[in-house]
């Protein structure tokens, strides 16, 4: 069987980490450190990796990534010391041969985000990480004695 | 038996064309009685899916559904919003009225029957 695996993303992929801190919101401190790259560190040892955006409104953050022909039963997701970690096994069928691989991508969970209600679904070849933002804390007065 | 068979890829009219648009990913498919053409398309839903097989050029299209929805920014960026367009020369007759399509998690599956005039024949030996 012919398996093409090329993902179109993948290029330029060495500069990603230049491309973050490019980003025009990439200073704003507690966004700096949002995109982490297993794979760029230890190369080989993630699978391969999968493409992600990440949006946010007032409430949420959003991290999106690009699963096609991927079941909601083969996705993992994991939340590991501030470490989204989304693993998605691909199984293709070719007449009777099956063929799987797994494509994996960790993302830095900001601080303030509330991990106990962190949702997902996968809808169109598309997984979407809810992450709610954390009601900031009030801000509260000290009375000095 | 079971071949694979990679068709021809006519590259996109350019004359006249402004609209980006970028090939997806796809594999073919083939036995002795059809094609399946597998196309991932993720992001497109059904109703963005266009099929359209003019003589012998099979052509694909996905829109993919603007997921941004308003008040949302983006903090960073590496998935393509373009549509998808893929089209493929086929170089055996098929049976267009018996032409499938079915999307399943962001992947288009197209069965294309052979004709009977493409399907594999015995010959007796007199």
């Amino acid at each position: 069987m012919k398996l093409i695996r090329t993902n179109p993303f993948s290029i330029n992929r060495v500069s990603d980490f230049d491309e973050w801190f490019r980003h025009p919101l990439a200073g704003l401190p507690s966004l700096s450190s949002f995109i982490n790259n297993l794979g760029e560190v230890f190369p080989g040892v993630a699978g391969d990796k999968l493409a992600v955006d990440v949006h946010e409104d007032k409430d949420n953050y959003f991290a999106s990534f690009e699963v096609p022909g991927v079941k909601k039963e083969d996705v993992k997701i994991e939340l590991n010391n501030g470490l989204l970690t989304v693993a998605a096994e691909k199984r293709e069928k070719d007449g009777e041969k099956e063929s799987s691989f797994s494509l994996t991508r960790s993302v830095s969970v900001p601080d303030g985000v509330n991990a106990e209600a962190i949702a997902a679904k996968l809808e169109d070849g598309i997984l979407t990480v809810t992450l709610p933002k954390q009601e900031r804390s009030k801000p509260r007065s000290i009375t000095l004695n | 038996m079971n071949t694979t068979c990679s068709p021809r890829t006519s590259t996109p009219a350019t004359s006249g064309v402004t609209e980006s648009l970028r090939k997806p990913l796809y594999n073919v498919n083939g036995n002795a009685e059809a094609y399946e053409v597998r196309v991932e398309l993720p992001g497109v839903p059904k109703s963005g899916v266009k099929l359209d097989l003019d003589e012998n050029i099979l052509t694909v299209r996905g829109e993919r559904s603007t997921n941004v929805p308003e008040g949302m920014k983006a903090i960073h960026r590496e998935l393509s919003p373009l549509s998808y367009q893929l089209r493929l020369r086929l170089n055996t007759p098929v049976n267009e009225d018996q032409m499938t399509a079915k999307l399943e998690d962001g992947v288009l599956t197209v069965r294309l029957p052979l004709k009977e005039v493409a399907k594999p024949r015995q010959i007796p030996v007199l």
